[in-house]
């Protein structure tokens, strides 16, 4: 065990720090992420750095994903999932840092990572004109030991369409093929970027379902959403990432814990205060002070409240706006989620840009 | 080994089930050859250039050059210097070179006089058009001298013309064009739409070889445009009777050697383009000219001077020679060797360049 570890923990520091500190780098590492240790890490990435041109797309990010997790990548359009994604998966070369899947460093031994993961990239139109069982067996002809693809299809719920081409398929179909293709090479490691993205409701629970049934099968998942309720539901833990750096790792719930406000009280202002300035930010202020509220974030005239005390802080919001004559609507209670968690950490909603 | 042969399989798949690729590489070239063959396979189309000397420079020879540059379609001009003629017809600069000897006035008193005609025999389909022409003026001559009268008359109703047609130097052109053509639009279409559309990404992150991918591409194309080849080449012998003289593992070797050299230049194009949507203008933009000046349709002579240099620089006018050689005269490698050299020397330069420029996204 402990050749493995001092092989595998890379992330933690440099080689020679390991048998001395191993022991204590570990427990360090096991509270910070709250999960079980990198032991079993199949994905070690470390201060990995990515600019395009003089535009920095990740700078600096590192962690490690263990087997049979699923690891989630969330945060807005431009965060850096993608380009990080891409780069343990090994199709951009980080400009600084390192990545290491199931022990290969992507840098030296690119070949042998490929061999070992199967990858849905977020934008991969595929040849429309095969039929789903060709282009199967095409991307099943590029490995060495690939599994039978009937079964394989099936899985994905895609048997009745075996002869049908690509370009029939419905967008839902089509991430399905595009995770069977995935699963050609019976891969350790599965990286979905954004899979459920323009996908209808229906079309993605069936993609979850799927993705769950992955796990359980012991595969490790490196998933990239934008969609806070879906990396909620699937993730084991979440990376939270803004403007090419992590803000937060942990299991969604210690991240929604991490509020330390289980509720939000939600509310819009009218219009015309948004006009006065003075008055504006005095209720803000005003709505920091109020007990129990842990946070406030505006967005336009949207108001909400992180509350550790939801009764206490609505009679506060009422009576205040009473006393200074401003008009609320639309208030309404609900739990915290990790768009909270979002919000909270860099001030902005994960739908904007 | 099987990634390469499932590719392969894959891409022919992919040929024969987009309509786009079956139209513009297989019916318009067909078409284009069965019109143009139709309608100018009599060769009128055919430019002859030719002198005239006249030796002996008495009233019977002058009234022979007379008529001979008469006749408009034989391009018949009058020159004085034999050998400057003798080396203008090896250069290709000329096709003919009539000469009237000297005493052929005497010997056309005694019924012997003869019309002594050069023709570069390389370039026979011209040449041998021309070299009926005269026949026809120096029968028309010996007739009118012996006071000849016809007691059976020829009605000539002109379909297409005896000797070598225009349709002979069409076919093995429009093969050189489906060559040039499918494989610049081809490649640089279809490899921009890959890359933009994220197929060549996705390959990339398998454990696939580029190398692979590369041979497999170049297998399916050979084989596109081998059949797109014989297909044109049969169509041509059964509607048109054109026949291969030459041999026909040279055909496939300039078959290849054709597709690897435009191949190759798509590859440049599909490097260069930004967006798919560029890529077919940008091949057009380049294949159209080459159509025109590229000996495809017209002969090169048929070229301004001006253009004469660019137009021997070509690719596609030493592809379009060589097929033609083949096929019409049955030259050699031996006889080709220029225009292998050229070929090869494209191959070689486009290649390069075409690695240097090619990304994967």
């Amino acid at each position: 065990m402990h050749s493995t570890w001092s092989r595998r923990c890379n992330a933690c520091g440099y080689e020679q720090q390991y048998e001395g500190a191993w022991r204590c780098a570990m427990q360090q590492r096991t509270q910070e992420v709250g999960a079980e240790a990198h032991r079993d890490a199949v994905i070690d990435v470390h201060e990995l750095v990515k600019r395009y041109g003089d535009v920095p797309a990740v700078r600096g990010v590192s962690f490690h994903v263990s087997r049979g997790e699923i690891f989630g990548l969330l945060g807005p359009n431009g965060a850096g999932k993608t380009t990080t994604m891409e780069m343990i998966e090994g199709l951009r070369i980080p400009d600084g840092g390192r990545a290491i899947v199931a022990g290969h460093d992507t840098k030296t031994a690119l070949h042998r990572v490929k061999a070992v993961i199967g990858v849905q990239l977020q934008s991969t139109s595929l040849f429309d004109l095969l039929t789903v069982r060709e282009i199967t067996e095409l991307y099943a002809s590029f490995y060495a030991n690939p599994v039978p693809i009937l079964p394989l299809l099936e899985s994905m719920i895609l048997t009745d369409k075996l002869d049908s081409r690509v370009k029939s398929l419905s967008g839902g179909q089509k991430q399905r093929l595009a995770i069977a293709l995935a699963l050609v090479n019976d891969p350790l490691v599965v990286f979905l970027d954004e899979p459920t993205t323009g996908l209808d409701p229906q079309a993605r629970r069936t993609l979850w379902d799927i993705v769950l049934r992955l796990k359980e099968r012991g595969k490790t998942i490196i998933l990239s959403t934008h969609y806070m309720d879906e990396a909620h539901v699937l993730c084991d833990r979440i990376c939270l990432m803004d403007k090419g750096t992590i803000i937060a790792l942990d299991t969604p719930d210690q991240l929604i814990a991490r509020l330390e406000a289980d509720r939000a009280v939600v509310f819009r202002v009218s219009e015309q205060l948004r006009g006065e300035e003075d008055k504006f930010v005095a209720f803000r202020e005003a709505c920091a002070q109020m007990e129990g509220v842990q946070t406030v974030s505006v967005h336009g005239d949207v108001f909400s409240l992180y509350t550790s005390n939801v009764q206490r802080s609505l009679i506060d919001v009422i009576q205040c706006t009473e006393r200074c004559g401003i008009v609320v609507d639309q208030l309404s209670t609900r739990s915290a989620t990790l768009e909270d968690v979002f919000i909270r950490m860099t001030g902005r909603s994960l739908r904007e840009q | 080994m099987r990634a390469y042969w499932k590719l392969t399989q894959a891409q022919l798949i992919l040929f024969a089930r987009n309509r786009t690729v079956i139209f513009f590489s297989l019916v318009f070239p067909i078409l284009l050859m069965m019109a143009l063959g139709t309608f100018l396979g009599g060769g009128g189309d055919v430019r002859l250039k030719g002198v005239v000397i006249d030796q002996d420079g008495t009233v019977d020879s002058r009234e022979a050059v007379a008529k001979l540059t008469a006749l408009r379609s034989a391009g018949l001009t009058v020159a004085s210097d034999e050998t400057q003629a003798r080396d203008a017809l090896k250069r290709g600069d000329l096709q003919l070179v009539v000469m009237i000897p000297k005493s052929f006035e005497e010997q056309l008193r005694i019924g012997k006089a003869k019309v002594h005609v050069l023709y570069d025999e390389k370039s026979q389909t011209v040449s041998q058009i021309g070299v009926q022409l005269i026949e026809g003026v120096v029968d028309a001559l010996s007739k009118e001298r012996t006071g000849y009268a016809p007691v059976v008359g020829v009605e000539a109703s002109p379909v297409q013309s005896l000797g070598l047609k225009y349709i002979d130097f069409l076919v093995p052109g429009i093969v050189a064009m489906m060559i040039m053509s499918s494989n610049l639009n081809g490649v640089a279409g279809q490899i921009a739409s890959w890359r933009e559309r994220g197929v060549l990404r996705r390959m990339q992150s398998t454990t696939l070889r580029a190398r692979t991918f590369i041979a497999a591409q170049i297998t399916a194309r050979l084989i596109l445009n081998g059949s797109q080849a014989l297909i044109v080449l049969l169509l041509g012998a059964f509607a048109f009777g054109t026949r291969v003289s030459g041999s026909w593992a040279l055909v496939v070797m300039y078959v290849i050697l054709g597709t690897l050299v435009f191949m190759s230049i798509g590859f440049i194009i599909a490097g260069l383009a930004k967006t798919p949507e560029s890529a077919g203008p940008i091949a057009g933009f380049v294949s159209f000219p080459l159509l025109f000046l590229g000996n495809v349709f017209f002969p090169i002579s048929s070229m301004p001077e001006l253009l004469q240099p660019v137009v021997k620089a070509l690719p596609i006018t030493h592809l379009a020679h060589a097929m033609r050689e083949v096929m019409n005269v049955g030259a050699t490698l031996g006889d080709l060797w220029l225009d292998t050299v050229w070929l090869i020397g494209w191959l070689i330069v486009a290649f390069v360049i075409a690695s240097m420029t090619f990304k994967w996204e």
